[in-house]
This record gives structure tokens, C-alpha cells and sequence, in this order.
């Protein structure tokens, strides 16, 4: 890839262009005398922006002559048009009319439209080496569309060859996809309902919402407390948050959401092992001698300053430190060990906030490591809400106990009776909260005839009441459950 | 000029034939007059007269009838109203009525002059609302602000009106409310002789201290002398108001509050639970955290104190915040709580008319240009009647509200007669465990305890083409009818009700449950309750 490197902004009093160019340079490894410099705002240097644009992007690398081979870089859905395919043409040339096969799945159709975003869609027709536009051929189902995948021209089998067409030989090699976007933040998506139909309309409206966002990652689960669900996987808790309010938003669909579990692997004391899929199932009666939890590699780079909070971040996550090199311009890489489960929360976006956007995190899958933690157990009335159950640290147990009660106190209303909270560890109460009981709720004032104004007091309680999510002998607001989430 | 409407014995007769004087309309309603005897009306103008009688022309005539089928609104007789009198004093801490401050002399000629202005306003707009059905004004209730502070020559106009444009029952049931400080027996005898004939007090505490706490424009001693002003002008029937909750309000003096409203002997007590609102003085001073309320279990037990005083004094509690003597019970609230429709006129009042709850504008301006609008729409305007009429949904839910919140409770059988089998048991369904926890109590066809599921059987049983039971008719006038009557309509077909006082302290929160359970029916089936 050929880059430019542009320093903006150099009329700012603070402005350092050369210290600037000298950082790039050591970043990327390029040439500092090729750098620019410019002042979008007082205009100077401009001027040498797009003839460098010109010289030093490479043209198109492709042959205009050879076989047509297209990259699909991206694919959604238009109400009425159907899927929209973005391709950007590599070898030869597409026009209305020609028949077209995705590489993967060897489904061929006839391209109807064809055209240039700028930004709109403007049909042109067809479609040079090079250039990058937008195709429609009839395509209703965006999962027919495959992100990375290669299109050539396709001759229809029964046809044969046509009369004064070309022989058209085996299709051309295929292209270099893209690498999916990997899930920072994963969660379990559970119908507020909890019955049947209420599965069915999430999935429902998940499908929906799911057509133009390619980006998360869903598999089915199901949980003994809440039911069937989905575990999905989000670009971040931004990513996650907005996805989970547009269900409510624009399908009507009301979701809890859980912190989703990872599958550990327990060692009994017999000697067989078994993955625990669930928290609510880790044995308290029978002996485990080993807990194993899977793992993550992961790779953080980030400017110098950031490493401190970094590193305290990843060693509060029970991260074990693989790596620490210097990769010069003052710039870091960390390799840690850290816990799967880790994942789940908020740790992408702390990663973020504690270097001011700065450093980056990629990950990996990691191997099993042993970890000394417990089944931590919230308690209602002395019987433990299996969807509240979680695996933590032995020595977090007790104030992550702590802090749970506290927010559960805070979100839950008084009911008609008083909540006795604990939360358990290993089946050891380690804290306890009591919320005392609702003694009066009554709208005891004159609005005489307004009778409406007295209806619209119980709505918004009964509203409240909707939302509600019985979990063993008390109703939690749905909230809930994302508060928990956050909580440690 | 006087007009006089001369007692007929035949049926149809025309509304208000004046003898002599005015023009009449040449197509006359015919209209069942059998009851009425002389009632003198002052015309305030002759075309008001005109205007009016051109109204009652247009509507159909049907007999006059109290049942109320659902979908049957524009038959159904119209007999209650409400007309707001917005002027005080000064505004107490907690209010948030649409009420206007006027200072301490109310008779200013400025005041007068405002005051007059709106009665003006009200009495347009009670010439251009169209009249429904047929029946006479049964229960009137001037609500406020303070109406006491309106001197006797302008209510007259109010209800001359009223009788010029629906006509008023001489057995009818008129409220005013009345602050003490602000009537002597003198005007109290004037009102008596204009027709009111039932006053509600604002006394809300019988301590100095509490009464300077809310911002009350009256002291102790104006109480004393109200009470005794209310006994010397021998009115038909009378309440008195308290308010619970009070900042600084203690047991002790909560208890010698019920004690001395028991000792002024008051046909009837309301008794209110402070309710902090947004926008009054009570919740800026909330926020800032100096608003010394009583805790809640202060308040639980003051509520549950009231009534055990109250009850063992000989009031019956019949609503959450109402207790009234036999023979006493309010008329015109009743009216609200059992569903029949009512007139309102003025600043902020609330009507609900053809299946249409509607509230007017509570800011003076707005309010007088809306009525301006009436009259321009021809004057025969149903208020309210651009909303869509209320469904059977809405209908269903603000029956058990407003039911539930009765000592009479919800009648099962006519839940099921007009909702359906399946409103019923979705109802019971929510009220089930409630009655576990001893907050709602169940009463079979003969007003005896039973249990929910026996109420719900004993429902079923009866008759599902049985006329409404005279529940639905308007209940007898406070003070005028025969104290038997509230007993009568009391015990009558299988019913819930809340428990006293522990229900009616959870009443929201059980009848939010209630609703809680058929929106998630609703959701679920995928179909209506009806």
C-alpha cells in the first residue's frame, strides 16, 4: 500500500512538524523527507497534496485485457433495491448485462445495475479495471454476499458457448479476502419474555437488525434461567450497547443481557474432567482439584506514557505478562496472558480510555491455564438466581460480592415483602443486603374528575412492572442485568 | 327580567317555556319535565336564552335513561359537573392546581373585576357546550382554588346558567369548597338560599405551626370559627379536609388533629396524603433537602390511624381518602369513581363526556381562547369530541382503577358481563397473590368474606344478560336522600375490593399489577381482553 504522510495542523501554536515527521518516520518506517506539510486552515502546502496523490499512488495494478475478476468489499441490504454489492474491479471490466459467479459459492447472476457512489448511486454502465463502484444483480439475501470474496464473469452451463463468444476456461484464481473483524466484547442475549414466542420474536427482529450489520458475531445459547438466547460478539461496548437499544428500539424487542459465560474445564477429584458451560452447574458438592480456563493472547501497543495504567489494568485482570519490547519512537508492545473471560466486560474500552485512544489490542486464542477461582452466587430469600451466577477470583469473591449487592439494592424496587440479598462463594455467604418492603404506594390526593391524570401515574408504574424479569422469587427491572455486567 | 318555567304535567313539553316574555324556538324538544317544580332563572341575555334552546333542539329525543350500555355515549344522560373557581388567597407550598393567587382582599375591585371576567369566560363556555341527553343536573361541585372567595352574585350567575343551558334537579346535590377566613355565616346562608347544599371545608390541620408550614392562607382561630359558622348556617351536609404527611407533622399531633375534625362533627372527611408535585415551592425545598417530611412508616401509620379513628367514630371509609357519615357519602365524587360521565367548565377542569376524558387549558390566556373557539365552532360543541372515543381497553382499565379504590370495590359479575370472561380472570389472576398478603379481600353475592376463586365462581353464575345493577345509577345526593340508599347499593353481587387500611396504602402498586398483567396478556395472545 502506498502511503503519503501528511502533517496537518501546522499553524497551531503548539505545532511541532519536524518532531512530528520524525515520530512518523520511526513509526512506519518510511522517509522523512517524504512527509508533507500543511495547514488545511490558512491553506499553506496544500498545494502539493494532490499532484504527490497523483505521482506516488501507485495506478491500478491489473490487467484490463484478462478475465474479469472483481473484489466484494462490502455488501448491504436497500429496501427496495435488494443487496447492493460494493466491488472494486482487479482484472478486466463488468457491464449491464453480463452474468457474474461469486467465487465461494459458485452462484452466478446477471448484473442489473451497475455504477459509481458518489455518494449516491449513479449507474454508468459499466465498470473499467480499477475503478471501484456498486452492483446490483438481484440479490435478496445478504448472507448470499460474502465480504472478501471474489466475482468473475460466469457462462450459463446449458447455454454452452455462444455463437462469436469467447471460451471461457476455468474461473480465475481467486482473490485475497479480508480478515473478519474481530469481537472485543461478547454477550448473552436473552428475550425479556423468556417463553417460546418471545425467542421467536428476537430472532426475528436480530435477523433483521443483523442484514446490514455484518460485524457480530451470534451463535445460539441457551441458559437455564433465562432460556434460549444468543451469545454474541461486539466490536465494543459502544458497538454492543447501541445494538442491544436498536432491538428495543426499532423491533420492539426487549433483551437482557448477561455477562456471557466462557467454558472452563474442571479436573474432579476422580480424575475425569468436564467443560462447564454454565456457572449455576459448577458442582458445590463434589471436589474439583483443578479449575482451567481459557486464555487469550493478547497484544497491546501503545505509546510510552500509557504502559503504567496498561500494565496495572492487564496485572488487575490476572494478565501474565509474556512480553514487554520497545518498539522505538516511543512506543511499546505488550504481550499478556490474560483470562478469556476478561473479554466479556469492559476491558476493551478501558484499554482505550486509559491511553486516550492511543494504543491498540489485538488478541488471540490462548491455551488452557490453571486459575483459582469460585462460583460466586447471588441469593434471593436464601436460594441462589442461577442467571446471576458468575465465576471470579477467590480473592475477589468478597467485594465483588459486595459491590453487586450494593447495585442490585440501588436498581431493584421495593416490593410488597422484604428482599433478603446475599451473595455466596463456594456456597459461603460472604455479604448480605436487605431491601426493606413497600409500605405504601398510593395516590392518595384529590385530582377529582382527572381521572386521566391518575391513569397516567399507574401507566408509567405498570411500565415499570413490564419490564420486569422474574428471577427466582423477585421481579429485577431489566436494567439490571448490563449494571451487573459492569459491576467487579 | 325573570322567566318563570311553570310545572306540566304532560311529557312533552317544550325546555323553558317562558310565558309571555321571549320568543320560542319553533322546533321544540320534547322533554320530560314531570319533576320539576318552580325554578327561577335570570336570563343574562335574551339570545343566551335562544342560544341555548336552538342547542336542546338538536338533540334527539330519546327517554331519559341511567343505564349505560359500552358504545351507547351519545344517549347517555349527562348529570354531573364540575366548575373550577381558580382564586386564592395566596398558593399553599404544595399546590399545584390551576389556581390564581389574588391577595389578601379578595374584595378589591380588581379582584371583583377578575373575578367577574371569568365567570363570564366560564358561563360562554358553558352556552356553547352541546347538551347530552336528556336528564337534569344532578350533582354539581365547584372545585378550586378557594370558590368561597366568590361572592354570592357571581355563583348565582354560575348557576343560573347551569339551569338555563342543562337544567338542575331541585333534589340536586351542590358542592362548593370553602377555605376557613373566608365565609361567615352570612354568606354561608346565601349559598344555602342560591342551592348549594353541601360545603367541604380546608382545614388540613389543627395546628398553627402546620398550617404556617403549608403556606395555608388561614390560622387556627379561622378554623374554630368556620366550624362554628358551618353549624349556624345548618347546612344539609358538610366535610372536612386533612392532610397527612405535613412537614413536621408528628403522631401526637396528628392524632389530636383526627380528634378535634371528629369533635366539629363533620358529616364527612377526606383525608389526604401529601404528595410532593413538581414545580412547588414543597419540591424546590425538597430538593435542596429541607423539607422535613414524616418517613414513610410515619405516614403508613398515620393513614392507618385515620382510619381506625375515623371508622370508630362512625365514618364509613368508602374511598382511599374519603369517609362520610351514612347518608353522607359525596355524590358528585361517587360519580367519578363509578364511571358516569360529567360536564366541567373552567381553568384546567376535566370532563368526560361521549366516551371522551378532556382537560382544559390551565393557564388563564389559553383558556380563554379555547372557549373563544367554541363559540366560534357554532356553539354546540362537544369538548373534546375531535379525540377518538375511548376504547374498551382504556374503559376497562380506569373501571378497575377507579374501583378498586372503593370500599364498594369491583363488582365481578359486571366486569364480566362488559369485559368479558377473559378480563376477569386476567384481573383475578393479578389480584391472586395479593389477596395472599392479606391486601385484597374478596366478598360473595351476599357481602359476605369469601375467597377469591368462590367471588369468581359466584360471577360466573350469574346471568350474563342481567340488567346493570343500579351500581351504575347515580348514587342519592349527600345529606338529601335517604341515608338506607348507601347501604342498599352496597352489598351487591360478588366483588374485590382492597383491604383497609393496607390496601388502600398499596393501591397503586396492586393496581399497577393489575395492568401489568393484561398488557403482558395482550402481549402474548396477541389478542384483546374484550
Amino acid at each position: 500500500m502506498d502511503l503519503i504522510p501528511v502533517v496537518n495542523k501546522i499553524d497551531l501554536p503548539a505545532a511541532d512538524p519536524r518532531g512530528c515527521a520524525e515520530q512518523m518516520a520511526a513509526a512506519f518506517d518510511m522517509d522523512p523527507e517524504a512527509v508533507l506539510f500543511t495547514s488545511a486552515k490558512t491553506g499553506q502546502g496544500m498545494e502539493a497534496v494532490l499532484p504527490a496523490v497523483i505521482e506516488r499512488i501507485h495506478s491500478p495494478r491489473g490487467d484490463p485485457s484478462g478475465p474479469l475478476r472483481m473484489l466484494l468489499f462490502d455488501a448491504f441490504h436497500d429496501e427496495y433495491r435488494g443487496v447492493v454489492l460494493l466491488v472494486k474491479v482487479v482484472d478486466g471490466r463488468v457491464e449491464v448485462g453480463m452474468r457474474v459467479a461469486m467465487a465461494s459459492t459458485g452462484a452466478a447472476y446477471e448484473v442489473q445495475e451497475v455504477g459509481l457512489q458518489a455518494p449516491e448511486r449513479h449507474p454508468t454502465g459499466r465498470l473499467l479495471t480499477g475503478q471501484v463502484g456498486y452492483l446490483l444483480c438481484g440479490i435478496k439475501d445478504l448472507k448470499a454476499a460474502r465480504v472478501g470474496d471474489t466475482l468473475y464473469a460466469a457462462v450459463h452451463q446449458s447455454q454452452g458457448v455462444a455463437a462469436g463468444a469467447a471460451v471461457v476456461g476455468p474461473p480465475p484464481p481467486r482473490l485475497p479476502g479480508f480478515k473478519p473483524a474481530k469481537a472485543m466484547v461478547f454477550a448473552g442475549l436473552f428475550p425479556l419474555g423468556g417463553d417460546g414466542q418471545e425467542f421467536e420474536s428476537l430472532a426475528t427482529a436480530m435477523d433483521k437488525l443483523l442484514l446490514n450489520d455484518a460485524s457480530v458475531v451470534v451463535k445460539r445459547e441457551n441458559s437455564e434461567a433465562l432460556g434460549p438466547g444468543f451469545r454474541c460478539g461486539f466490536l465494543g461496548m459502544l458497538h454492543m450497547e447501541i445494538f442491544t437499544q436498536r432491538l428495543q428500539q426499532e423491533y420492539g424487542a426487549s433483551v437482557v443481557t448477561t455477562t456471557p459465560m466462557v467454558p472452563y474445564v474442571l479436573e474432579m477429584s476422580d480424575g475425569s474432567s468436564r467443560t462447564l458451560e454454565s456457572a449455576s452447574e459448577y458442582p458445590t458438592d463434589t471436589r474439583v482439584s483443578r479449575i482451567l480456563e481459557p486464555t487469550v493472547t493478547a497484544t497491546l501497543i501503545s505509546p510510552d506514557i500509557y504502559l503504567g495504567r496498561l500494565m496495572e489494568l492487564c496485572a488487575g485482570r490476572r494478565g501474565e505478562q509474556l512480553e514487554h519490547s520497545s518498539l522505538g519512537g516511543s512506543r511499546t508492545m505488550l504481550r499478556y496472558r490474560l483470562p478469556l473471560a476478561e473479554l466479556a466486560g469492559d476491558f476493551y474500552s478501558l484499554v482505550k480510555s486509559r491511553s486516550q485512544g492511543y494504543a491498540s489490542f489485538d488478541y488471540e486464542e490462548g491455551p488452557y491455564r490453571p486459575a483459582d477461582l469460585v462460583r460466586l452466587d447471588i441469593l434471593a430469600h436464601g436460594k441462589p438466581v442461577d442467571a446471576l451466577a458468575r465465576m471470579v477470583a477467590r480473592e475477589e469473591a468478597a467485594s465483588i460480592g459486595r459491590a453487586l449487592l450494593v447495585k442490585m439494592k440501588d436498581l431493584l424496587d421495593r416490593q410488597q415483602f422484604e428482599i433478603v440479598l446475599q451473595a455466596a462463594a463456594n456456597g459461603k455467604i460472604v455479604a448480605r443486603e436487605t431491601i426493606k418492603a413497600l409500605r405504601k404506594n398510593v395516590t392518595a390526593k384529590c385530582y377529582g374528575g382527572d381521572v386521566t391524570r391518575k391513569r397516567k401515574l399507574l401507566d408509567r408504574q405498570k411500565e415499570g412492572k413490564r419490564r420486569m424479569k422474574r428471577l427466582g422469587s423477585i421481579d429485577v427491572p431489566q436494567e439490571l442485568f448490563p449494571e451487573l455486567m459492569k459491576t467487579r | 327580567m325573570y322567566l318563570r318555567v311553570v310545572r306540566s304535567p304532560s311529557v312533552s313539553i317544550t325546555a323553558r317555556q317562558a310565558v309571555g316574555v321571549l320568543p320560542l324556538p319553533t322546533s321544540p324538544k320534547p322533554l320530560q319535565l314531570g319533576h320539576i317544580s318552580r325554578l327561577d332563572i335570570k336570563a343574562a341575555t335574551a339570545s343566551a336564552l335562544a342560544a341555548s334552546a336552538a342547542v336542546n333542539s338538536r338533540v334527539a329525543a330519546e327517554p331519559a335513561s341511567t343505564s349505560k350500555m359500552p358504545g351507547d355515549f351519545t344517549v347517555a344522560d349527562v348529570q354531573s359537573a364540575y366548575i373550577h373557581l381558580p382564586f386564592c388567597k395566596r398558593k399553599c407550598f404544595y399546590c399545584d392546581f390551576p389556581v390564581e393567587a389574588v391577595g389578601r382582599d379578595p374584595t378589591a375591585p380588581k379582584v371583583e373585576a377578575r373575578m367577574r371576567a371569568y365567570v363570564d369566560t366560564v358561563i360562554r363556555e358553558m352556552e356553547a357546550t352541546r347538551r347530552l341527553g336528556t336528564g337534569t343536573l344532578r350533582t354539581v361541585f365547584f372545585g378550586g382554588g378557594t370558590p368561597s372567595l366568590l361572592p354570592p352574585s357571581l355563583l348565582e350567575l354560575l348557576l343560573n346558567a347551569l339551569n338555563a343551558q342543562f337544567g338542575l334537579a331541585p333534589d340536586a346535590e351542590v358542592s362548593l369548597e370553602a377555605d376557613p377566613g373566608t365565609f361567615n355565616v352570612q354568606r354561608l346562608r346565601q349559598y344555602r338560599q342560591l342551592g348549594v347544599t353541601r360545603l367541604s371545608v380546608g382545614v388540613q390541620a389543627f395546628q398553627q405551626e402546620l398550617l404556617e408550614a403549608c403556606g395555608r392562607g388561614h390560622d387556627l382561630p379561622d378554623v374554630l370559627a368556620a366550624v362554628e359558622a358551618v353549624h349556624a348556617a345548618g347546612m344539609p351536609s358538610w366535610s372536612l379536609d386533612l392532610i397527612s404527611g405535613l412537614p413536621g407533622l408528628t403522631a401526637e399531633a396528628w392524632r389530636y388533629s383526627l380528634q378535634r375534625a371528629v369533635e366539629a362533627a363533620p358529616d364527612h372527611v377526606s383525608v389526604y396524603d401529601l404528595q410532593v408535585e413538581e414545580g412547588t415551592p414543597f419540591e424546590r425545598w425538597q430538593r435542596a433537602g429541607q423539607l422535613r417530611l414524616p418517613p414513610d412508616d410515619a405516614a403508613v401509620e398515620m393513614y392507618g390511624e385515620a382510619s381506625e379513628l375515623l371508622r370508630a367514630a362512625g365514618y364509613e371509609h368508602y374511598e382511599v381518602s374519603n369517609y362520610a357519615r351514612p347518608g353522607h357519602r359525596c355524590a358528585h365524587n361517587q360519580v367519578y369513581w363509578r364511571g358516569l360521565p360529567y360536564y366541567a367548565f373552567g381553568l384546567g377542569a376535566a370532563s368526560y363526556l361521549a366516551g371522551r376524558r378532556f382537560s382544559r387549558p390551565t393557564r388563564m390566556r389559553e383558556y380563554t381562547a379555547w372557549v373563544d373557539t367554541l363559540k366560534l365552532n357554532g356553539g354546540d360543541t362537544l369538548p373534546g369530541g375531535y379525540l377518538p372515543e375511548e376504547s374498551q381497553e382504556e374503559l376497562l382499565l380506569d373501571t378497575i382503577m377507579l374501583r378498586l379504590r372503593t370500599a364498594d370495590g369491583l363488582d365481578l359479575a359486571q366486569l364480566r358481563n362488559r369485559f368479558g370472561s377473559e378480563a376477569l380472570t386476567t384481573a383475578l389472576r393479578a389480584l391472586a397473590p395479593h389477596e395472599r398478603r392479606g391486601t385484597v379481600l374478596a366478598l360473595d353475592g351476599q357481602g359476605r368474606p369469601c375467597s377469591l376463586a368462590e367471588a369468581a365462581m359466584d360471577a360466573a353464575k350469574e346471568a350474563t344478560t342481567a340488567p346493570l345493577p343500579p351500581l351504575d345509577a347515580l348514587p342519592p345526593a349527600a345529606g338529601l336522600g335517604k341515608a338506607q340508599v348507601d347501604f342498599q347499593q352496597r352489598s351487591r353481587g360478588p366483588r374485590v375490593r382492597l383491604s383497609d387500611p393496607r390496601g388502600f396504602l398499596l393501591s397503586n402498586d396492586i393496581i399497577s399489577d393489575v395492568f401489568a398483567e393484561f398488557d403482558i396478556t395482550k402481549h402474548t395472545n396477541g389478542k384483546r381482553t374484550t
